[in-house]
């Protein structure tokens, strides 16, 4: 067995070990509110940190564990498969934390606030989106003005995940309106809990609350709260966007399993016939099939790829693409497939054991992270070469810029 | 096997398609077209030249040792140069029929002929609709075939010919040698695929198979071909994605390259995720040949390839607007061949049954 495969055995043991208090089906039965469940999670977070579980491909002096990227993905992929409550968690870990170990400045504070995310007592968020900046980052509005030996920022974000939780966050304003739109923006890391730091829960199509609005209105910045140069900010976003290249996917696009889907249709039946001799069902099982196959493959050979040392290819971005905007279409067909049976809906199931929630919960996933259209530019012009999009915006002073 | 090519598989990739740049020539593959019986000698001589109908015949009957996925990267080579002629993939066919079949005279017979190109195989199991229909109509007595195949890619040019018919006790794979059976050449949108009608009257054949071994070879056999097809079509998808690419970067309209314009760039950068999806079933389908994974793999394999060539060839048209669909431009070599390939080996509606059928238990 490869020491990774060795790896893995070892940590699908740990997690079958934790299962019974922590797993999405013991967990199921006990009906917990949000607040109720995170709680949960941070213990898990600290049993998995003390199990010598966390920080996994992270430096040992930062608080990790010193592993590879392999590692990591080894024990993602085990994780994910028991739906352990860790879901507040993997933004906070996935990105502002590596960004804060790159370029926090006070190193000792750094350390201090790695441990306590990795065990699950803080929480990070990322502060991004904009109600006029999304999909276009660049035109971000939130400003902050030099005051005295540090910053006072004022605006708003929106798409906040988990923000409402938060002790932490890490932010893209702009420092300077006078230059072009992405040489004018600064990073830096702000206290959520800070004096004129607002969050507002936003309601989703599906019914929960996990995205926020943050408004700051006068918040104070020191200096040391700056990651990177005054007007570096957009390429340390970029930085950001770029270190969760080595996580686990899902060729299920974070819906349920074709296997579910199979099920579903064993029982039924289509003019009186069994709903699994129908072509058009076949078709759908077939294809699926097919697809998911081949995008579990091209995970399969990234991993191998890795192992030998080699970079993956760019057809690592296809997956989140084609994966959930087929668990989309799938959704839909597992619904009608079942007629008025469909209509039972229950807004709290999970969304990668229920047809229900897939469905109604997919359009998020096409938009969050990158849309549809936003990653077909993207393989467009970075993996085929083609042209930009025309870009009026280009070469123009940010306060030039029509609004 | 590993997922990752090794260095010779590498050097195969890259030399064959080194050579076949080289040597192919749209306006001998266009004329081609025109001509009903004729095959692309170049290509043919190429293939022989190259070993490529070596590659997966054993050793001990002077062939390469090799197997599906240096084949499948020949294939490949080839999807990409749309070659004028089909037998690699019957003659693998044939050749993995013999060996698996375990009748040691006939491959001794056989198979160095194959491995030297003297001769060429062809694959006669559809009948109708069906690419491998339950109760043949073509019917095995007495060491002989008697029967009709309707329009058996490489036929008109093949030497041997690995058939499936009825026999006394279910159905039988025997191999027969066509000079034995009259063929009656098709005139099709893709003649130098050389389908041609057979007839069998009392052909003389060896069985190599029957009853359910015959079924579960036959089955085998033509998972494998259906492999090494997909291959064949991820390289002619990945050809047109390039030619499409190349083409949107170049082209200008509106005072722009029509590559910047979004309805064009997402169509294209849809065909680069329908190309590298069938590739990676391909390679993990080569890697599994042999295991009880492999006809789910090759099921997959030849869905996602059939429907990325398919839409690579219709898309890339496309995108050139009115030049893409004259002769001299010669896109519709790729058109033709998409839809030859996408019938041969058996069409998405069966591969799609096959598939569900190992999947749910549920036949259709």
């Amino acid at each position: 067995m490869s020491e990774i495969e060795t790896y893995r055995a070892k940590a699908r043991a740990w997690l079958e070990s934790v299962a019974p208090k922590y797993s999405r089906a013991a967990r199921g039965k006990l009906n917990l509110t949000v607040e109720e469940d995170l709680a949960l999670g941070r213990q898990y977070m600290a049993e998995k940190f003390d199990a010598g579980f966390a920080g996994i491909n992270w430096p040992t002096e930062i608080g990790g564990q010193g592993l590879s990227n392999m590692h990591k993905i080894a024990y993602d992929s085990e994780e994910m498969q028991f739906g352990m409550p860790n879901v507040y968690f993997g933004i906070s870990l996935g990105m502002p934390i590596p960004i804060l170990i790159h370029y926090g400045q006070d190193r000792a504070w750094v350390k201090e606030r790695v441990i306590k995310a990795l065990r699950g007592e803080e929480i990070w968020c990322q502060l991004f989106s904009e109600p006029s900046g999304g999909s276009d980052l660049a035109a971000l509005r939130t400003k902050a003005e030099p005051d005295g030996n540090g910053w006072r920022m004022t605006g708003q974000k929106i798409w906040t995940s988990w923000a409402q939780y938060c002790d932490y966050g890490v932010i893209v304003v702009r420092t300077d309106p006078t230059v072009e739109k992405h040489k004018g923006l600064t990073y830096f890391w702000v206290d959520m809990r800070a004096e004129g730091v607002e969050v507002r829960p936003i309601k989703l199509a599906g019914g929960d609350s996990h995205v926020n609005e943050v408004f700051f209105d006068a918040v104070r910045l020191e200096d040391s709260q700056r990651m990177g140069e005054v007007g570096g900010g957009f390429g340390v976003a970029l930085h950001t966007l770029m270190i969760e290249r080595y996580i686990a996917t899902d060729s299920a696009g974070f819906g349920p399993h074709l296997d579910l889907f199979v099920d579903t249709a064993r029982d039924l039946a289509i003019n009186g016939k069994p709903a699994l001799k129908d072509g058009r069902i076949r078709s759908a099982i077939a294809r699926n099939h097919a697809m998911r196959a081949g995008l579990d493959s091209i995970t399969k050979r990234a991993f191998a790829m890795m192992q030998a040392g080699m970079q993956p290819g760019p057809e690592g971005s296809l997956q989140k693409l084609v994966a959930v905007r087929s668990r989309q279409k799938l959704s839909e067909m597992a619904l009608d497939l079942q007629g008025n049976q469909a209509f039972d809906f229950d807004p709290h199931a999970y969304v990668k054991e229920d047809w229900g929630t897939s469905w109604l919960n997919a359009p998020t996933g096409r938009i969050a992270g990158g849309s549809d259209e936003v990653l077909l530019n993207t393989i467009a012009e970075k993996v085929l070469g083609l042209p930009q999009d025309h870009r009026p915006d280009k070469g123009v002073p940010f306060n030039a810029i029509p609004a | 096997m590993s997922i990752l090519y090794d260095e010779g598989q590498q050097a195969i990739a890259t030399e064959s398609r080194r050579v076949l740049d080289a040597r192919m020539a749209k306006d001998r593959l266009l004329k081609l077209l025109e001509q009903v019986g004729e095959h692309d000698a170049t290509f043919w001589d190429t293939a022989v030249e190259q070993g490529w109908t070596a590659l997966a015949v054993p050793e001990e009957h002077g062939g390469l040792g090799l197997g599906l996925v240096e084949l499948g990267l020949v294939a490949q080579a080839s999807g990409a140069a749309t070659a004028g002629a089909p037998f690699l993939t019957p003659g693998y066919g044939v050749t993995h029929a013999l060996v698996a079949a375990g009748n040691a005279d006939l491959a001794a017979k056989y198979l160095p002929q194959i491995a030297a190109g003297e001769v060429r195989g062809a694959v006669a199991f559809a009948e109708g609709t069906d690419i491998l229909p339950a109760a043949p109509a073509t019917k095995f007595a007495d060491g002989k075939l008697t029967g009709a195949k309707p329009a058996v890619p490489g036929a008109i040019k093949a030497e041997l010919a690995l058939v499936w018919a009825s026999g006394a006790n279910g159905p039988v794979l025997a191999i027969a040698e066509l000079a034995g059976a009259e063929r009656k050449p098709v005139s099709s949108f893709d003649n130098s695929r050389l389908y041609a009608d057979l007839t069998f009257a009392g052909t003389p054949a060896t069985v190599l198979a029957e009853g359910a071994a015959a079924l579960d070879l036959a089955r085998e056999v033509l998972a494998r071909m259906a492999v090494v097809t997909a291959h064949e079509q991820v390289g002619g998808s990945e050809a047109l994605l390039h030619i499409a690419r190349d083409y949107a970067v170049m082209r200008k309209a509106f005072g722009q390259p029509i590559g910047a314009f979004q309805s064009v760039k997402h169509r294209i950068a849809e065909m680069y995720g329908l190309v590298e999806i069938a590739r990676a079933n391909c390679i993990h389908a080569a890697a599994v040949a042999g295991t009880d994974e492999f006809l789910v793999a090759a099921a997959d394999a030849r869905l996602t390839a059939t429907e990325a060539y398919d839409t690579c060839a219709r898309d890339c048209v496309q995108i050139h607007g009115g030049i893409g669909v004259t002769w001299e431009q010669g896109l519709h070599l790729h058109m033709r061949r998409a839809r030859s390939l996408a019938i041969e080996q058996g069409n998405l509606l069966f591969w799609e049954d096959l598939l569900v059928e190992k999947l749910t238990g549920e036949a259709a």
